[in-house]
């Protein structure tokens, strides 16, 4: 039970959608690190047996993006600390035809891009979520 | 010999295909407008699917005992 007494939901399986997995990871080139990088996580995550640091996502941001019911994961998924991980998967939690929670990828991307033309995956996140951008 | 400029009369939101690859037509940061590969919005993958995002109810819950936001999106 948790402090508010609510009983707790049993943990929901995470999907990566094809078309989404198309358009957030396959957009780069199949040797290109922020590829192999999600590619890595994902079988990582489907395999399962990885402890994953998820973490909520700012219902608002600083950047203007507006993430409700999402949570993310840095990546490489074992990186020492925020700062080594420079990529970020968001995830949105959602109930399927049958009544079954599930994570739903949403983004993949830079934190922080240097470039300052490249959306952050939070920006892709909320361009997915609201059909804009921030 | 100067190359031919094709103009194009784009408005937000519209989609264009050059080379058998789509693009969507967003505003950039400089005030203007840009090409970008399409991101299709949930709301048309859900009603694809038959899904919908979740309450934040069952939110609340499953996110108990994760990290809070950090602040960065």
């Amino acid at each position: 039970m948790s402090q508010s007494g609510e009983k707790k939901l049993p943990p929901a399986s995470v999907e990566f959608g094809s078309r989404e997995w198309v358009e957030e990871v396959e957009r780069f080139e199949p040797s290109a690190v922020a590829r192999t990088r999600a590619e890595s996580a994902r079988r990582a995550i489907e395999a399962g047996g990885h402890k994953l640091r998820w973490q909520r996502c700012d219902p608002e941001s600083d950047s203007g993006a507006h993430l409700p019911g999402c949570r993310k994961l840095y990546l490489p998924l074992d990186a020492e600390g925020a700062s080594a991980a420079p990529h970020g998967f968001v995830f949105q939690l959602v109930k399927t035809s049958d009544n079954t929670l599930i994570w739903n990828f949403v983004a993949f991307g830079e934190r922080h891009p240097d470039n300052p033309n490249t959306r952050t995956v939070y920006e892709r996140a909320h361009k997915r979520l609201h059909g804009h951008y921030p | 010999m100067a190359t031919a400029v094709k103009k194009l009369d784009l408005e937000v939101g519209e989609l264009v295909e050059v080379g058998g690859r789509r693009y969507e037509v967003v505003p950039s940061r400089e005030g203007g407008v840009t090409l970008e590969p399409p991101i299709t919005p949930v709301s048309e993958l859900y009603a694809e699917r038959g899904w919908k995002p979740a309450s934040e109810e069952d939110f609340e819950r499953l996110t108990a005992d994760d990290l809070p936001p950090d602040g960065e999106g």
